[in-house]
């Protein structure tokens, strides 16, 4: 195996990695606001997509407005969501939140079903043209349209934690809820705005992924389990280590296929994931005991 | 280094919920029946077992829009011998369990006398044990080789299989000069089943499978599986799945600017494929039955007739061409309708069974049904044809 054939094998890791780095942040944000998993985070992928399919096919609007609509939509159903299904619970039980959040995920991609038919569904690249080649090996345009963009999630997301008010209400939060709330700073509302966000970085996952893959009512569920590895890989912890889970799932599963079987890529890539837990239950990133946004 | 206990047990617990929701257990189990008759006849009741919602959902949809056409069209015209048909229709949400328990429910309470289904192979199979308990016989719309070479009396087959198509692909591929391929398939029922049978078969064809790669369904990117197959030097690429990855798969060839033609079979025939893959779906062939191009069928012969009617009616009611998985569920129905035409009335299970078995030469749209004693799909490599993508239409592969 020569040298362009490693490099494509990397870049196809990198391009699945960085898709699932997407989904895995929204699980970060749910997971550092509730202390629960949202399995309903796929389903955001799906919405994302299936909302900007259905603006540009169907409402003929341009691409870019379709996929601001994509991903505002989730945002909102996102919201929505959190509002009729997540605040009633009032207790915050985490089992029972989890639980709920799987009911959510059945519901979406069901109603999803029924709004949007069953057949699966593309949008154009975001930019038209051959894809790239460089040292023996290719690169889809669209692939560096979701690397920019999983980059810039992280700029932002680490921006916002680290330099506003909100983001810094968010973290105390998040490391201590009772003493959040003794210096004023309102968790339910919290709790709201970290749906909204994790929804539209699903949705922005679904929109960007869509021209490669195409979207499905049935997709949710794929996106959500890879997101969910990578980011209990990279350790719940703060985005970088979303994204770095993400990466590290995906050249996982494209060094299995390289190098052993791609029938036993999925197996193979959890097989590494178990280990990493068993060695360091907090996931590469994480800080053990602590919880950090 | 402490480790939250809690919040260990819950990301456990929750890892393990994680494969539950994943198969889809959203069966409505509403009982959902078609037009009630106004006859006074007893209706005959036949059940159907669809996948409406799940991963099939795009197969079952056209199959139930072709069952509700065709029934309302035969009670129209006096049902058989004064007796309606009704159908039962059951969701299995593409997963074999919900199938069993919907076969069971459709025999057990609603006293059908044939069942048409269900979409998949997997769920299919799944149902063998209630069609044997009841002795019923049942008409699968599956393509997977299994559906009639691990063979039941019971069990008919309208699709052609991969048993069937697989050779006469290979044929095709062979005449094009090539010997090295480099198989690709999904790693669900219906994958896996063909890769089985390429597997099989390549060797009388004289060709050689230089790599073999799978996918599942779901995954987003197929390039590195590609790479493999491109470094290992194949003239031509076989692709077998009936998911939406078959565009994922076209689309990262044209992206790894991989020239040598892709090959698909059956599974692809369908306008999503074309859609998703766009350019990288020029140049794409496959192997499937005439109802794609009526124009394939012989004109002025009689399955010209029949294709293009039911084409026209389907499109007229659904704004839509009916694809070959309508084509399937129109078999499945008319073959039994056309048994039960030939039984004295009170006929049971069993004697319906032998009246299917007996079709001989009927005309469908997947092609000409023969069934004999060992023989439970019916059709020959005459009711295939070669098509091939061109500016985003199927037109007949030279």
């Amino acid at each position: 195996m020569g040298a362009p054939e490693l490099l494509q094998f990397a870049l196809a890791g990198l391009k699945n990695g960085s898709i699932y780095a997407l989904v895995a942040l929204g699980f970060t944000i749910v997971y550092a606001s509730t202390g629960v998993i949202n399995f309903a985070q796929g389903e955001f992928v799906m919405l994302g997509g299936m909302l900007s399919v259905w603006a540009h096919s169907t409402l003929g609007l341009p691409l870019p407005l379709a996929a601001l609509i994509g991903i505002l939509g989730t945002a909102v159903i996102g919201v929505v969501f959190e509002l009729l299904a997540i605040r009633p619970r009032k207790d915050g039980d985490p089992l029972a939140l989890i639980i709920i959040t799987v009911g959510g995920s059945l519901l979406l991609s069901n109603l999803a079903r029924h709004v949007f038919g069953p057949s699966e569904r593309s949008l154009p690249a975001f930019t038209a043209g051959p894809s790239l080649r460089f040292l023996g090996a290719t690169l889809e345009r669209q692939s560096l349209w979701i690397f920019g963009l999983t980059a810039l999630a992280v700029v932002v997301l680490t921006v916002f934690y680290s330099r506003t008010r909100l983001g810094r209400a968010m973290r105390a939060c998040s490391i201590n809820r009772t003493a959040a709330r003794l210096v004023g700073v309102d968790p339910k509302r919290l709790v709201t705005i970290s749906f909204a966000l994790a929804a539209a970085l699903g949705g922005l996952a679904g929109v960007v992924t869509t021209p490669l893959t195409q979207t499905a009512f049935n997709v949710g569920s794929s996106f959500g389990i890879k997101g969910f590895a990578a980011a209990i890989l990279g350790g719940l912890g703060n985005p970088i280590a979303a994204v770095i889970g993400g990466l590290v799932l995906g050249l996982l599963e494209s060094m299995s296929i390289a190098f052993l079987s791609s029938t036993y890529k999925d197996a193979i890539s959890l097989v590494v994931l178990l280990l990493v837990l068993f060695i360091r239950p907090q996931g590469l990133l994480g800080r053990g005991g602590r919880e950090k946004v | 280094m402490i480790v939250n206990t809690r919040k260990v047990l819950i990301l456990f617990l929750a890892a393990l919920l994680l494969a539950v929701p994943l198969v889809g257990c959203s069966s409505d189990g509403g009982k959902d029946t078609s037009e009630k008759p106004a006859e006074v006849k007893d209706p005959y009741r036949i059940g159907a077992v669809l996948s409406e919602t799940g991963t099939y959902a795009g197969l079952g949809a056209p199959e139930r829009n072709t069952l509700e056409m065709e029934v309302a069209k035969i009670n129209d015209a006096g049902g058989v011998n004064g007796h309606p048909i009704e159908i039962v229709f059951e969701d299995d949400a593409t997963d074999p369990d919900t199938a069993v328990a919907a076969t069971t429910r459709l025999i057990d309470k609603e006293g059908v006398m044939a069942i048409i289904g269900a979409t998949g192979t997997g769920a299919t199979m799944a149902m063998r044990q209630e069609i044997d308990r009841a002795g019923i016989p049942q008409l699968s719309p599956a393509g997977g080789t299994a559906v009639t070479a691990s063979f039941d009396p019971l069990v008919f087959q309208t699709p052609w299989s991969n048993s069937l198509v697989v050779p006469f692909e290979l044929a095709y591929i062979k005449k094009q000069g090539i010997t090295k391929i480099g198989l690709i398939a999904d790693s669900g029922g219906f994958g896996k089943d063909g890769a089985g049978v390429v597997k099989e078969k390549v060797a009388g064809a004289g060709i050689t499978i230089v790599a073999e790669e799978a996918f599942n369904a779901g995954d987003t990117d197929m390039s590195a599986q590609l790479t493999k197959i491109k470094a290992a030097g194949a003239e031509a690429v076989l692709m077998v799945t009936a998911g939406k990855e078959a565009a994922t798969v076209a689309k990262n060839m044209m992206d790894l600017g991989m020239t040598v033609p892709l090959f698909g079979t059956h599974g692809n025939a369908r306008t999503e494929f074309i859609e998703g893959a766009g350019a990288g779906a020029e140049g794409f062939r496959f192997a499937a039955g005439k109802i794609l191009l009526p124009e394939s069928y012989d004109s002025g012969s009689e399955s010209y007739k029949v294709a293009t009617e039911f084409i026209d009616e389907y499109s007229a009611q659904f704004d839509k061409a009916p694809d070959t998985f309508a084509g399937h569920a129109y078999d499945a129905l008319h073959i039994i309708i056309n048994a039960m035409m030939t039984l004295d009335e009170g006929f049971t299970p069993a004697e319906l069974r032998d009246a299917i078995e007996a079709t001989d030469g009927f005309v469908g749209i997947g092609g000409v049904f023969t069934y004999s004693a060992t023989d439970h799909n019916g059709m020959t490599e005459d009711d295939l044809v070669m098509y091939q993508v061109t500016d985003g239409k199927w037109v007949l592969a030279k």
